[in-house]
C-alpha cells in the first residue's frame, strides 16, 4: 500500500515539475523516489502494517506475495527509468511521459495486492490507459499511431470482457470480494449456475489478452513493434509481470480452486497454442524488435504453464521466472535501443560485427539472449527449469515436451543475433557507444542474470513465501 | 397470469431496450443509429428506476444520453458519415464475423438455460439506490477504489493532453 502512495505522489510531483519549473531536477527525484518505493515495500517484512489493512474494507491485502511481486515490478521500473533517459530526455524531461509511466506502475502494484473485483478492474485500467497513450507518444510516426489505436481498441474490448465476467460472477455469488466468492464457490460447487462458468471463462479470456497469450495475442506483435522501443520494454516486462500476478491471485488461490477442472483445460490449451504459434512465428521474423515481441508471447506461455500446473511449485516458479525474464528483457532492450535507433526496429543484420565494434555490448547482449533462451549458467535456465518441474509434478508431460521444442526453436532465433554479432562483418563503420549510465544498467542487469543463474537459491528462498497465495 | 405494475413496466422497458438496441445495429444511417442508442439508454435508465436506483438513472441519462451522445453526433457530423461513405466489408469477413458471434451465442444461451428461473424480487433495502446510501458506501467500504480511481482519471486526462497538444519537441 505504501508503494502505491509513493508512486502516486511521484507521478503528481512530476506533473508539478512542469508548473514550478524544476524539470531539470525531476529525473534524480524519480530515481530516488523509486528507490524509496522499493525500500518501503521491502520494509513490510520488518514493519508489518497489518492493522492498516483493515481500514481498506477488504479491498487490498498486502501480503508476502504482494511484497515480492511489487518489489520485482518497482525494481524493473527503476532499471527501466535508468535505461530510458533518452526516451523523455533526461536533462529536460517530458514530465507528462514520466507521470504516465509512474501511474501505470501504480496500476501494476494494485494488481499485486487486490482482494476485490473492483480493485482488479481499477488496476487493469490504471495500468492500461497510460500505456495506450505511451504507445502512441511518437505522434509523428504512423506505426506508433497504429500501435496506440490497435492497443486501445483491442484493450477496450478485453476490458468489456473483464467487466462482463465480473458481473456474471457477482450475479452468481453476490460478492466482489475474492474471499467471499471463494467460500460461495466451495459451498455451492455442485449447483453453480452455468452463467457463473461463462463469467469465469470471460475473466480468463480478458486476462489472457492482457498477458498476450495465444490465441489472444494478435495485437501484441504490431503494438510491440510500432510503439517506441522503450515503451515496448515497459510493456514486455512490467505489464506482463502485473498481468500474470493478476491471474495468479485469481486462479492460483482459494478463489476458483474448487472448479479447477473447468478453467484449467482452457489455460492449458492456450499454453499449447502459445508455444507453437509464438516460437514458429518468431523464427521467421527478421526484424529484431518484432522477434522479441513474439518471444515475449512465448514467455507468457511459460508463465501460464506454471499457473496451469496449480501446485506448490507454481508460485515459486512464477516468482523466479518473472524476475529472470524482466531483467533479461530490460538488458536486451537496453542494447537494442543503442544499436538500432529506428523506433520500429531493424533487421538482424544491424547487429553484424558488434562483437568487434563494441565487445562489451555484444557480451551483455549474449548474456541476455542466453538467459531468454534458457541456457545455463543464466537465470533463464532456472526459470524454465522450475516451470517444467511444476508442470511435471502436475503431470502435464505433453506440454513440457511442447515447451522444450519451443525453447529449441527459441535457441535458433536468439542465436541468429549472437551469430550476427560475432561471426559477421560489420557493413558500415558507424560506432555505437552507449552512455556511461546505459553501460552501468547493462553491467548491473548482466551481473544479476549471472548471479541468479549461479545461485538461484537467493531468490527461491523468498519465492517460497509466495505460496501463501497458492493455497494448494 | 397476473402481472403487477412493476412487471408490466419491466417487460415494456425490456422490449423497448432490445428493439431499439437491434435498430442501432440495423439502421443504415449512422445518425439514426445514434438516435436509437439514445432510446436504448433512456430505457435502461428506466430499468434503474425500477430497481430503486434514482441516482444511477439520473447519472445514466446525463452522462450517456447527454454528454456521450452529443460527442457521437459531433464526430459523425464532423466526418460526414452516411450510407455512401460506409466502407464495403468483404463477404468472407462478414461470414467469419457471423460464425465467431454464433459460437458465443450457444454458450450464453446454454449457460442461462441451466440456471434457475429468474425470480423478480424487490431489493431488500428500499433505500439502496439513494444518494445517501451510495455516499455512505463510497466513503466507507469502497474508499480505496474511490480514491484510486482519481489516479485513473488523472492519467486519462494527462494522456488526452499529451495526445492532443501540438508537439514542439519530439521524443526519441
Amino acid at each position: 500500500m505504501k508503494a502505491i502512495l509513493v508512486l502516486t505522489s511521484l507521478g503528481i510531483i512530476s506533473l508539478l515539475a512542469e508548473i514550478f519549473r524544476f524539470r531539470r531536477a525531476l529525473y534524480p527525484i524519480v530515481i530516488l523516489g523509486l528507490m524509496g518505493a522499493i525500500a518501503t515495500t521491502v520494509s513490510y517484512w520488518w514493519y508489518d502494517d497489518g492493522d492498516f489493512a483493515k481500514y481498506f474494507g477488504g479491498m487490498i491485502n498486502f501480503e508476502d506475495s504482494s511484497v515480492i511481486f511489487s518489489t520485482i515490478i518497482i525494481s524493473t521500473g527503476l532499471l527501466w527509468f535508468l535505461m530510458s533517459d533518452t526516451f523523455f530526455n533526461k536533462e529536460n524531461p517530458r514530465t507528462d511521459l514520466v507521470a504516465l509511466v509512474l501511474f501505470a506502475m501504480v496500476g501494476a502494484v494494485i494488481l499485486t495486492c487486490y482482494t476485490n473485483m473492483a480493485m482488479l478492474f481499477l488496476g487493469v485500467e490504471i495500468l492500461s490507459i497510460p500505456l495506450y497513450v505511451l504507445a502512441g507518444s511518437r505522434k509523428d510516426s504512423l506505426s506508433s499511431n497504429e500501435a496506440a489505436f490497435k492497443y486501445f481498441i483491442m484493450g477496450a474490448f478485453a476490458s468489456a470482457f473483464l467487466l462482463f465476467g465480473i458481473a456474471l460472477v457477482y450475479g452468481a455469488t453476490g460478492s466482489f470480494n475474492l474471499g467471499v466468492i471463494g467460500q460461495v464457490v466451495e459451498a455451492k460447487k455442485e449447483v453453480l449456475p452455468g452463467f457463473f462458468m461463462v463469467g469465469v471463462l470471460m475473466l480468463v479470456v480478458s486476462l489472457l489478452f492482457k498477458v498476450s497469450a495465444a490465441p489472444f495475442h494478435f495485437w501484441a506483435p504490431d503494438v510491440y513493434q510500432g510503439a517506441p522501443t522503450h515503451v515496448t520494454a515497459f510493456m514486455s516486462t512490467i505489464v506482463k509481470t502485473a498481468a500474470i500476478v493478476a491471474i495468479l491471485r485469481l486462479f492460483l488461490s482459494v478463489v476458483f480452486d474448487d472448479i479447477t477442472s473447468f478453467w484449467m483445460p482452457v489455460i492449458l490449451v492456450c499454453v499449447g497454442i502459445t508455444f507453437v504459434v509464438s516460437n514458429v512465428s518468431a523464427a521467421v521474423q527478421n526484424n529484431v524488435k518484432r522477434m522479441l515481441a513474439y518471444s515475449s508471447i512465448s514467455h507468457a506461455g511459460f508463465l501460464l504453464l506454471a499457473v496451469g500446473a496449480f501446485n506448490a511449485y507454481s508460485a515459486k516458479a512464477i516468482v523466479f521466472y518473472t524476475a529472470a525474464y524482466s531483467v533479461g528483457s530490460i538488458l536486451a532492450f537496453a542494447v537494442l535501443t543503442n544499436v538500432i535507433k529506428d523506433h520500429t526496429g531493424g533487421p538482424v543484420e544491424s547487429f553484424n560485427g558488434l562483437g568487434k565494434k563494441n565487445p562489451f555490448m555484444a557480451l551483455v547482449m549474449t548474456i541476455a539472449l542466453l538467459s531468454l533462451a534458457g541456457i545455463p549458467p543464466t537465470a533463464g535456465f532456472f526459470g524454465k527449469y522450475y516451470v517444467f518441474n511444476a508442470a511435471l509434478q502436475a503431470g502435464h508431460v505433453w506440454l513440457v515436451i511442447l515447451g522444450i521444442i519451443g525453447s529449441l526453436i527459441g535457441v535458433y532465433y536468439y542465436f541468429r543475433i549472437i551469430i550476427a554479432m560475432y561471426f559477421k562483418d560489420a557493413n558500415e563503420e558507424a560506432s555505437v557507444e552507449p552512455s556511461k549510465q546505459h553501460q552501468l544498467v547493462m553491467f548491473v542487469t548482466a551481473v544479476i542474470i549471472i548471479v541468479l543463474g549461479l545461485l538461484p537459491d537467493l531468490i527461491l528462498g523468498i519465492g517460497s513465501a509466495a505460496e501463501v497465495v497458492a493455497a494448494k | 397470469m397476473n402481472l403487477t405494475l412493476t412487471e408490466i413496466l419491466f417487460f415494456v422497458l425490456s422490449a423497448i431496450t432490445i428493439i431499439s438496441g437491434a435498430l442501432v445495429i440495423f439502421s443504415r444511417n449512422p445518425v439514426y443509429s445514434v438516435l436509437y442508442l439514445i432510446v436504448t439508454f433512456f430505457a435502461i435508465a428506466g430499468h434503474y428506476i425500477l430497481l430503486n436506483a434514482q441516482f444511477l438513472a439520473a447519472v445514466h441519462v446525463i452522462v450517456y444520453a447527454g454528454a456521450i451522445m452529443v460527442l457521437f453526433l459531433f464526430v459523425i457530423m464532423m466526418l460526414n458519415l452516411n450510407e455512401t461513405t460506409e466502407p464495403k466489408t468483404a463477404l468472407w469477413s462478414k461470414f467469419a464475423a457471423v460464425i465467431a458471434g454464433l459460437t458465443f451465442l450457444p454458450l450464453l444461451v446454454g449457460a442461462l438455460k441451466t440456471s434457475e428461473a429468474v425470480v423478480m424480487t424487490q431489493p431488500q433495502n428500499s433505500d439502496i439506490g439513494l444518494v445517501k446510501t451510495l455516499g455512505q458506501v463510497l466513503f466507507t467500504d469502497y474508499l480505496v477504489p474511490f480514491e484510486l480511481s482519481s489516479v485513473l482519471f488523472l492519467s486519462a486526462m494527462v494522456g488526452a493532453v499529451l495526445l492532443g497538444k501540438k508537439s514542439t519537441e519530439e521524443t526519441n
